[in-house]
């Protein structure tokens, strides 16, 4: 087979392609496994494979994908068929930025693979679990494990050859319940990076009965709760929260491809411009903020990207000021291009495609915050004179342009002159990014920082469901509007 | 096709058979095209050629799936398939409910939404479209974005117990044009769907987007102070509080599950707005509807709400049997949801503007970004978009930032309603996660709706 994509690689270039790449997946499976009261709902597996190609005319991309690789030849000349119809409108030719061919390679640390692993063992795995989570006040528990494993062969037309294996492992619970007055609160857990490899190992039964037991509890504190006051107040957002924060304020902000306005006719832009970088005080100088795909053992890490460029740790935001962005090949040319000044050295390795069948755009990889120097959990509460402490993403809506937000979390605990008072429920906050980001007053220090898995990130059309990670410590924010 | 496709369930089936194996099969096969623009260039231009084999396999109480990407030359893989999933089940734990095996009745085919000189449309008539579409529209500064997305869809069903299958072909399209300002960041948008090449309409969007971008290229647009206006939700924003309701409001499982503001109790009670009327049609091919559902039951008009009185929840065959409903024809991927015109005469945007009105009216065409805050209550939040305008008491226009909304659709849809048009148009709510699934409501051009608050006003785009 890569005999043969390199050979119809070359075609192409004869025939007037001026970059050509072939993503050959020979094999991509997932397991799903979700039980709900008891009831193993889905016991799924999934299994594909195919051939997705790149391929660029005067300019402009063409790309086609299938599963039926028999007639390879013919997939090739429909993605150059494609490109030749893009290129009837182009307004800024793409240019790629160089890049050292690579023959290389990548393998998720893992130590035990979870495809190797039996199903009766995962599913004893979860009735245990349903069992621990099956307890007064509950009335829907759920708990779930997600795998993924695949195979990936890149090679392009400038001598890149990269064979990825990737395996991925999204464990969680969830408890529902319902208050005195008929709404329904919930609590979950999922864990954060835990060791050095992410195979079945991680899926740690004493973890998962501890964190069992802890939002069983917490969910029924929050069942009897007052709701959320309507105020402002600082908020205290701990990493089950703060990791969707950054993701969707941050990240999704610092696309570059969205900055250059490509996902303007669905997901929306980002208001930051190209005059942005160098100089916008994104936040407070508490806040840093980085892409790094080479933090080891998460989903935001693969080695290289489909793009065919080496894992970077790039900086955002240093001490508050924006000096980056999420990028690949394509869109560092076009900003450097489109605002007269080298902005961008180079590609941020940030390009990935979700499956065969879609085409590469940038994708968040590890999104982290610096740990900072305020101390524990306790010392930023302790230094806290009226606030609210925030976990669990229970419903985001952002601004189109990434400009305004509003986020509801599982609980909320209300902090009084340096103590924890009460838990609320239905607590919410929202804010405008900017002005959110400068209100930034404490970020905690290492102890309190973690990786967070996100295994549904949606971006581009046809839509892409990515996996990422997201390293982040205890934030606080001051002047909060909460409880609306 | 057709036979070759069925041949191969036919096929499968007789494998499974041979084998004591308890299973259905559940074919999708995709040929989607999309072009996509940015800057006013073919950004991207892909086409995706997928066949997809979901086989589930049943033993008394045990279920288990298995779903492969395949090519239906590839026979041999699918039963590989099959001997995959009858492994699985037999690990699977039982369920504490007997789930339902679909026995199809008859063979059942269903065409009608099939229009092969849509499912063929050429690259270069995509193209043409979209050039129609914004002729002398865009500028230096003023940047074409959107989709023209197309393609047929394939699904064909059989189970082990018996010979029949289940058929459906449809053809789609979904296109989506903005025009957005690349400094100042406004944008504006038009739309269509259709399920045949003649419904394809150009013209019209032009003329929409004519109409919106002479409002925003003339007026400075105005942060608009927080409070209560009088709203008049466009389709899109119509459609997307309709779609949610399918989560939180008349799903009979999401309501055993608390995760719906109507109880049981309320079935028979006035929940909304009497000029609420919606209906699941199957007849409304431009909801590309199915006839009748994964499990073989025929789909009929299936009311849901009647002059805003709650009349029954919708049940999927799965929901049905864990919670001992009766299956309503709702085991499906998506419901012909169609609300009902009102009576007001009005059908553009222009005719709406030129309304006499008595209080300011603030039109959202569309609601970006919605979530639910508070299932419970049906409490959604979600920000405005595309061409949002302020239509003052004294006949001028304000063109406004985004505004962001969180309101129950209780009160959104309940009696506040001032009126709906009479006039109702398609409004695509295709999604493309996964499978390519064509999907669209049948909503009134415009709804008013009074005293909704403005939780926050955007002071720049």
């Amino acid at each position: 087979m890569r005999k043969k994509l390199q050979e119809q690689i070359e075609r192409l270039k004869k025939a007037g392609a001026t970059y050509v790449d072939a993503r050959w997946y020979p094999v991509e499976e997932s397991n799903y496994l979700m039980m709900w009261n008891g009831n193993l709902k889905n016991a799924t597996s999934s299994r594909e494979s195919g051939v997705g190609i790149r391929a660029l005319y005067k300019g402009a991309w063409g790309f086609s994908a299938s599963s039926d690789v028999s007639n390879i030849g013919a997939l090739f000349n429909k993605a150059f068929d494609n490109a030749r119809v893009a290129a009837q409108r182009v307004t800024f030719p793409v240019r790629l930025a160089e890049k050292e061919a690579v023959q290389g390679s990548f393998s998720s640390p893992n130590r035990i693979d979870p495809f190797a692993v039996s199903l009766s063992d995962k599913i004893s795995f979860l009735k245990d679990l349903d069992e621990k989570l099956n307890k007064p006040g509950v009335t829907q528990r759920v708990s779930e494990l997600i795998f993924m494993r695949k195979q990936i062969v890149y090679i392009d037309s400038e001598g890149s050859e990269i064979e990825k294996k990737i395996i991925e492992v999204f464990p969680s619970i969830q408890v529902m319940g319902v208050d005195s007055q008929g709404e329904s609160h919930s609590r979950k857990f999922s864990p954060a990076l835990m060791g050095e490899t992410r195979g079945w190992e991680t899926v740690n039964q004493q973890l998962f009965s501890e964190n069992a037991e802890r939002i069983v509890r917490e969910m029924n504190e929050v069942l009897v709760a007052d709701d959320c006051p309507k105020e402002d107040r600082s908020v205290i957002l701990l990493p089950g929260i703060m990791y969707l924060q950054t993701h969707e304020t941050i990240g999704h902000a610092l696309e570059l491809d969205r900055i250059l306005g490509y996902e303007l006719g669905f997901a929306g832009g980002s208001f930051v411009t190209l005059n942005d970088f160098g100089n916008l005080q994104y936040g407070s100088t508490k806040l840093t903020a980085r892409a790094d795909a080479t933090l080891p053992n998460s989903p935001g890490s693969f080695g290289y990207d489909d793009d065919g460029v080496p894992a970077q740790d790039n900086l955002l935001i240093d001490k508050g000021i924006l000096v980056g962005a999420i990028t690949g090949r394509q869109m560092v040319e076009e900003a450097n291009a489109r605002s007269h000044k080298q902005i961008f050295n180079g590609s941020g390795g940030a390009n990935r495609a979700t499956a065969f069948y879609r085409v590469p755009i940038e994708r968040m990889t590890n999104i982290n915050i610096d740990p900072g120097n305020d101390g524990s959990l306790e010392d930023i509460v302790k230094n806290t004179e009226k606030g609210i402490i925030l976990d669990g993403d229970k419903s985001w809506s952002i601004g189109s342009n990434r400009e305004q937000f509003h986020f509801a979390t599982d609980i909320g605990w209300l902090v009084e002159n340096g103590q924890i008072t009460r838990v609320v429920k239905n607590s919410t906050y929202k804010g405008e990014t900017v002005k959110f980001y400068n209100s930034l007053s404490a970020v905690g220090d290492q102890s309190t920082w973690e990786v967070r898995y996100v295994d549904n990130c949606g971006k581009g059309q046809p839509n892409q469901i990515m996996q990422l990670g997201h390293g982040i410590p205890v934030c606080r924010f001051d002047n909060v509007r909460i409880g609306e | 096709m057709k036979d070759q496709i069925l041949q191969a369930l036919r096929d499968l089936r007789d494998y499974a058979l041979k084998k004591n194996i308890e299973a259905t099969f559940f074919y999708h096969e995709e040929d989607s095209y999309l072009m996509r623009f940015a800057n006013s260039a073919i950004s991207l231009n892909t086409n995706e050629h997928l066949i997809r084999l979901e086989i589930t396999a049943y033993d008394d109480r045990r279920r288990a799936s298995y779903e492969l990407i395949t090519d239906l030359k590839n026979l041999d893989e699918m039963k590989q398939g099959v001997d995959i999933t009858a492994e699985m089940v037999k690990h699977a734990m039982p369920l504490s409910y007997q789930p339902t095996v679909p026995t199809f009745k008859d063979s059942f085919v269903d065409e009608n939404g099939f229009d092969s000189s849509l499912a063929s449309l050429s690259n270069e008539e995509r193209l043409e479209y979209f050039n129609k579409a914004v002729a002398g529209l865009e500028t230096d500064d003023i940047k074409l974005s959107g989709i023209f997305s197309c393609g047929a869809n394939t699904i064909a069903q059989i189970n082990t117990r018996s010979e029949h299958t289940q058929y459906f072909k449809t053809s789609d399209a979904q296109i989506s044009i903005v025009l957005s300002h690349s400094t100042l960041k406004w944008e504006v948008i038009a739309e269509q769907s259709a399920q045949k090449k003649s419904g394809l309409n150009p013209t019209a969007l032009h003329r929409d987007l004519s109409y919106l971008m002479e409002r925003y290229q003339n007026d400075a647009p105005q942060q608009i102070p927080l409070g209560k206006y009088d709203i008049v939700f466009g389709p899109a924003a119509s459609g997307d509080l309709l779609s949610i309701m399918n989560w939180i409001g008349f799903s009979g499982g999401s309501m055993k599950r608390g995760f719906s503001f109507i109880s049981e109790e309320q079935v028979g009670t006035k929940v909304f707005s009497d000029k609420f009327n919606l209906t699941d049609d199957p007849t409304c091919l431009d909801t590309f509807p199915f006839q009748r559902d994964l499990m073989g039951m025929p789909r009929n008009s299936y009311t849901i709400f009647e002059n805003g009185v709650f009349k029954c929840f919708t049940w999927s065959q799965d929901d049905a049997d864990e919670y001992g409903a009766q299956p309503t024809g709702h085991t499906v991927m998506h419901k012909s949801l169609v609300l009902s015109g009102g009576d007001t005469e009005v059908t553009t945007l222009e005719e709406l503007v030129a309304m006499p009105r008595e209080n300011d009216i603030l039109y959202i065409p569309f609601l970006h970004y919605m979530n639910l805050v508070n299932p419970s209550k049906g409490l959604v939040t979600a920000s405005s978009r595309f061409g949002a305008l302020l239509l003052k008491k004294d006949g001028s226009v304000v063109v406004p930032y985004n505004v962001r909304v969180t309101q129950s659709v209780l009160d959104i849809f309940g009696d506040k309603v001032a009126w709906m048009s009479k006039s109702q148009t398609i409004n695509n709510t295709s999604q493309s996660y996964g499978a390519r699934n064509p999907t669209a409501l049948i909503v009134p051009i415009f709804i008013q709706v009074n005293d909704l608050e403005i939780s926050h006003s955007n002071s720049s785009y």
